[in-house]
């Protein structure tokens, strides 16, 4: 599962299977191959170095999901659809790189719920986002107070109801 | 925090990525600021986030170093933010490797995991389970059946998939817990009757009267879960190369070509057509079906249905030129890789008449 930019360069990349690339070497070259044969056919699927390899673009960032040539094609697109969809209700429609990077903590916990150790966790993007999607909106320096005492009112509440 | 938000505004401003030229050394050191009382989640949160930015770009730790920072995100626990703590989970499962005596946040975990916060339990179990060792596996069983049961569908997948991941540590641990994965599968959430299914056939695997029963037992009550359903076609698919009979399997697996699912469907037609003993009658229906998909809008379902054709052509060349005229359409198709493997099975197929086309 990666997420790559408009330059190939890798923003996240998780590998689940050691012995199909062991150093980080040998996946930046795949990336980059990878790259180099999709960015520019919006063509969806691909074979690569005997991956079977599904993909999705949007402005300037790549999603990939890569499986074995003997898995089934929906199954990775389900899990690329969930990927992006995810990543897409977390940012708010505004797929690019600078909004991944500058949530980037939600967005590297989302890929830790959709996929566990190459174990599908969770191919529904609305319930990946329910588990992450935890911080309350950025806020602006001026209303930073009053939205803190109101979040701790709120936290307080929620601890004397569990009680 | 007023002061770092600003800081963090500056390198937004600057534009370009606020990640870009991380040095490892110096993430290390701002690790240091952990161990501050209280703690400041938001920034801790950023340190975080830069440290897992840096070993996902494939920077390599020492193990002293990966030490030293692990110990210092166990002063993290201390937070009661959920990002934070969430990302601590991330932190452990991705140090876990690399750092020394990582066993020390066991109990941290335990704790979480036996907590109320279904967020944290959930969580917290995956990332315990990779730091589980042999020796331990004892102390946290109770805790893990528990679990698998769980009313929450995230606790309970977390659960099985982590005993799944656990059989590299102790081999029959899929075993002890069948009877809860058991339970576990007649849950209504479609991921966790999947997780469930992987491991009971993960514990029968080597059993083949066991694995037998349970697809017998699963063919009845076809699961409703697509992932589940392509997993027992998988099972079923591969009982069928190993025993005589299987009149039922070959039947169950033809009645998934008319599941809902496309992915089932698909996962269907494909172990038809692979199946070694197969003639001309059982592939019918599942020719047909990849024929439909010719036609699909989807490029992977077409990618799909093509390369499954391609490879039945070799064995059944007469079988697939049924699909000849919806092939050649493919030969145009925008993908290149659908359309090379429309023309390669289509000279597999094709007659001269059809070459000049």
């Amino acid at each position: 599962m990666a997420i790559l930019d408009n330059d190939g360069n890798r923003i996240l990349a998780k590998y689940y299977d050691k012995n199909v690339f062991p150093t980080s070497k040998e996946q930046k070259t795949f990336e980059k191959n990878l790259f180099s044969k999709t960015h520019r056919a919006n063509a969806e699927i691909i074979m690569l170095d005997g991956l079977t390899c599904v993909y999705r673009s949007n402005v300037d960032l790549f999603f990939y999901v890569m499986g074995s040539s003997h898995e089934n094609e929906l199954i990775l697109m389900s899990v690329l659809n969930c990927l992006y969809d995810s990543v897409s209700q977390i940012l708010r429609k505004n797929v690019e790189k600078r909004a991944v990077l500058d949530s980037l903590d939600i967005v590297m916990l989302a890929m830790d719920e959709i996929c566990d150790g190459g174990i599908i966790l969770d191919a529904d993007a609305s319930s990946v986002v329910q588990r992450v999607a935890l911080r309350t909106d950025d806020i602006p320096l001026g209303e930073q107070t009053v939205a803190q005492v109101l979040q701790s009112a709120k936290e307080q509440l929620k601890w004397s109801l569990l009680k | 925090m007023i002061a770092f938000k600003r800081d963090k505004k500056e390198e937004e401003d600057g534009g370009g990525n606020p990640f870009q030229n991380l040095e490892k050394t110096t993430v290390l050191q701002e690790a240091r600021t952990f161990n501050n009382t209280p703690v400041n989640p938001r920034k801790c949160a950023h340190i975080l986030t830069k440290i897992l930015y840096l070993l996902n770009q494939g920077e390599q730790l020492g193990t002293m170093e990966a030490t030293e920072a692990f110990f210092a995100m166990t002063k993290l626990f201390q937070s009661r933010d959920v990002i934070l703590r969430r990302l601590v989970y991330l932190g452990i499962k991705e140090l876990s490797s690399l750092a020394e005596d990582v066993i020390i946040v066991t109990s941290s975990l335990t704790k979480d995991m036996t907590g109320k916060e279904d967020l944290y339990r959930a969580a917290a179990i995956r990332a315990l389970c990779t730091i589980t060792d042999g020796s331990m596996l004892a102390a946290i069983e109770r805790y893990m059946k528990q679990a698998i049961v769980d009313r929450s569908p995230a606790v309970s997948s977390a659960a099985l998939v982590s005993s799944l991941h656990l059989t590299s540590v102790s081999g029959d641990v899929a075993r002890r817990w069948a009877n809860e994965a058991q339970e576990a599968l007649n849950s209504s959430n479609v991921m966790v009757q999947y997780h469930a299914l992987g491991v009971l056939y993960q514990a029968r695997k080597t059993d083949k009267h066991a694995v037998i029963k349970l697809v017998a037992k699963l063919m009845k009550t076809s699961p409703k879960s697509p992932y589940a359903a392509c997993m027992l076609i998988r099972m079923a698919y591969k009982l069928l190369d190993e025993v005589d009979e299987g009149e039922e399997l070959i039947g169950f697996i033809e009645s998934c070509l008319r599941h809902k699912s496309e992915m089932v469907v698909y996962e269907a037609a494909h172990a038809l057509v692979n199946l070694g003993r197969s003639g001309a009658r059982e592939i019918g229906p599942a020719i047909s079906v990849l024929q439909l998909f010719c036609g699909s809008p989807k490029p992977a379902l077409r990618f799909a249905a093509v390369r499954t054709l391609n490879k039945v052509a070799m064995s059944h060349p007469a079988a697939v030129t049924a699909c000849n005229l919806d092939l050649e359409n493919l030969i145009t198709d925008s993908n290149r890789s659908i359309a090379t493997l429309a023309i390669t099975t289509l000279l597999k197929t094709g007659a001269e008449s059809s070459v000049d086309r």
